[in-house]
């Protein structure tokens, strides 16, 4: 039950990331994709991977804090097929992970195929560097727990490589694009 | 390490030390080296990481990396690639991780040649271009540079996850893709109007050799593929430095050296690109032979683009014409005896 909350919460972040602009709603949505990310890798991998998933997302949503623009916007004017992206993008997960996939840990599989989809798709459709690096911190975390499926007992690695990635996106400030 | 991913980093070093030997400019030789160096050491990390999972963690290092380098594309545009590479490669490995019926082991194999395909930039993730912008900061390092290191630990890691059964899929889809991208590259290289787009629909093609390659399972496959990346890092890219670096001082020309580059360019006897081919037409035959008969016809269309891409190279002058010469010499000598750059590889 803990891990389908958690699973719920991750879905929910990185949908908060897909329909963000500003830094506060960006910052909100990595919070809580770690958070939910976190919870299960604490039971895939143990308490070193989710406090690293934990830490990483924490410095990452510090770091957005800090750039992007003024505000939540949440929701904005013509997010309308954001917000559908996400829905669909869940079911669809939920369908593949408990429906078509069999054994155990159905929710790792939706956390890790409805994170990592959200977040490639976001890095698809943004154009300001404060989305694009968030969504790509959010990746980063949400591909540990790829390396985490199916198997039994994964290794802490990819969580602490993901963790030191997702907080080192979130403070780099790209320099303006020079004009031709 | 792998021995091919090794002998990839080493190609990729020679290519580097080429282009501050060879480039025309100082400025531009600092820069290079300083920023090559980061390709190479990321190169190698990617290599020497143990698992997939941390590879993918080094490609998306380095896609940031190379997204916030100073260039004339978009941070978007820039990203791109590599991000929705990782996002393939990973929901392909968790399709692979999962138990379930044979479409997910379908999908995985989906997944990870769609990743490859978007990590390296061939059809049908190209990378957008921007004529005006350097080598450092454009989609030729991950076509030319970090691009070959990628493919060979892709390739043989996935293996390592895989079912039995979407091994047969995964090669397929590789040879299928490699085919498009024989065409479109070959086809493209030779109608498109800009030099900067024709260069890099070139290296579209041999992509599409490559993946041919690594499709096929038999051995002659897996050596043609290692011989058309040789040919990739130490023929096209330096070729196409020494083109791209000094537009100003060029005219397009038909003199010999001309032909001879293009030759080179077009895998004709003696370079090591022939030789690439004759295994890879080898290698298809042994295992369906009318694929032969296709890439025989596809090659056909390297020809046009050669001749035009040689052209571009315009008379080569000192310091140039000393790296295009050692280029080919380099290229004649593979081509005639490719056997130390094949046992190198384990191949």
């Amino acid at each position: 039950m803990v891990e389908a909350a958690a699973a719920f919460v991750a879905w929910l972040g990185a949908s908060v990331v897909v329909l963000s602009d500003g830094r506060r709603g960006l910052a909100l949505g990595v919070a809580l994709g770690a958070a939910g990310i976190a919870v299960i890798a604490l039971d895939v991998a143990g308490p070193i991977a989710a406090g690293s998933i934990a830490l990483g997302g924490l410095v990452a949503a510090a770091g957005r804090l800090g750039s992007g623009r003024e505000g939540w916007h949440i929701m904005p004017a013509g997010s309308t097929p954001r917000l559908v992206l996400c829905i669909a993008a869940g079911l669809l997960a939920l369908w593949v992970a408990a429906g078509v996939a069999t054994g155990p840990g159905a929710p790792l599989r939706f956390t890790a195929m409805v994170v990592i989809g959200l977040s490639g798709a976001r890095v698809l459709g943004g154009e300001d560097a404060p989305v694009l690096f968030t969504a790509t911190g959010l990746l980063a975390l949400s591909v540990a727990l790829a390396a985490g499926t199916g198997l039994n007992a994964p290794e802490p690695w990819p969580f602490l490589a993901a963790a030191i990635l997702a907080g080192s996106i979130a403070w780099i400030s790209p320099r303006p694009v020079r004009a031709a | 390490m792998q021995p091919e991913a090794v002998e990839l980093i080493v190609l990729a070093a020679a290519a580097l030390a080429f282009a501050v030997a060879f480039s025309p400019r100082a400025a531009s030789r600092r820069e290079l080296l300083g920023k090559g160096s980061v390709g190479i050491v990321g190169a190698a990390a990617i290599a020497a990481v143990p698992t997939f999972d941390l590879a993918l963690f080094v490609v998306l290092a380095l896609g940031v990396v190379h997204s916030v380098v100073e260039g004339k594309r978009p941070l978007a545009l820039r990203l791109r690639g590599p991000v929705v590479a990782v996002t393939l490669l990973a929901l392909g490995a968790v399709f692979a991780r999962v138990q379930g019926p044979d479409v997910l082991e379908r999908l995985a194999a989906v997944g990870i040649v769609a990743g490859l395909a978007a990590a390296v930039g061939v059809l049908p993730y190209l990378h957008p271009i921007d004529p005006e912008e350097q080598l450092t900061s454009s989609p030729v390092v991950w076509l030319a540079f970090v691009g070959p290191v990628l493919a060979a630990v892709i390739v043989e890691r996935s293996q390592s996850f895989l079912p039995v059964d979407a091994a047969g899929a995964f090669g397929a889809l590789l040879i299928g893709l490699g085919l498009v991208n024989v065409v479109w590259g070959g086809a493209a290289a030779w109608l498109t109007e800009s030099e900067a787009a024709a260069w890099r629909y070139s290296f579209v093609a041999d992509w599409g050799l490559v993946l041919c390659g690594l499709g096929l399972i038999v051995a002659d496959g897996q050596r043609a593929a290692i011989l058309v990346l040789f040919s990739i890092v130490l023929c096209r890219l330096p070729l196409c430095l020494v083109s791209l670096e000094a537009p100003r001082e060029k005219a397009v020309t038909r003199r010999p050296v001309n032909l001879v580059v293009a030759a080179a360019l077009a895998g004709s006897a003696p370079f090591a690109g022939f030789a690439a081919r004759l295994l890879l037409l080898r290698a298809a035959t042994q295992l369906f032979w009318p694929l032969a008969v296709v890439l025989a016809a596809g090659m056909l269309l390297w020809l046009p683009g050669s001749l035009r891409l040689g052209r571009s190279l315009g008379l080569p002058k000192g310091r140039q014409a000393v790296g295009v010469a050692l280029v080919l010499a380099v290229n004649v000598a593979v081509g005639l005896y490719p056997l130390p750059l094949l046992l190198a590889a384990h191949l």
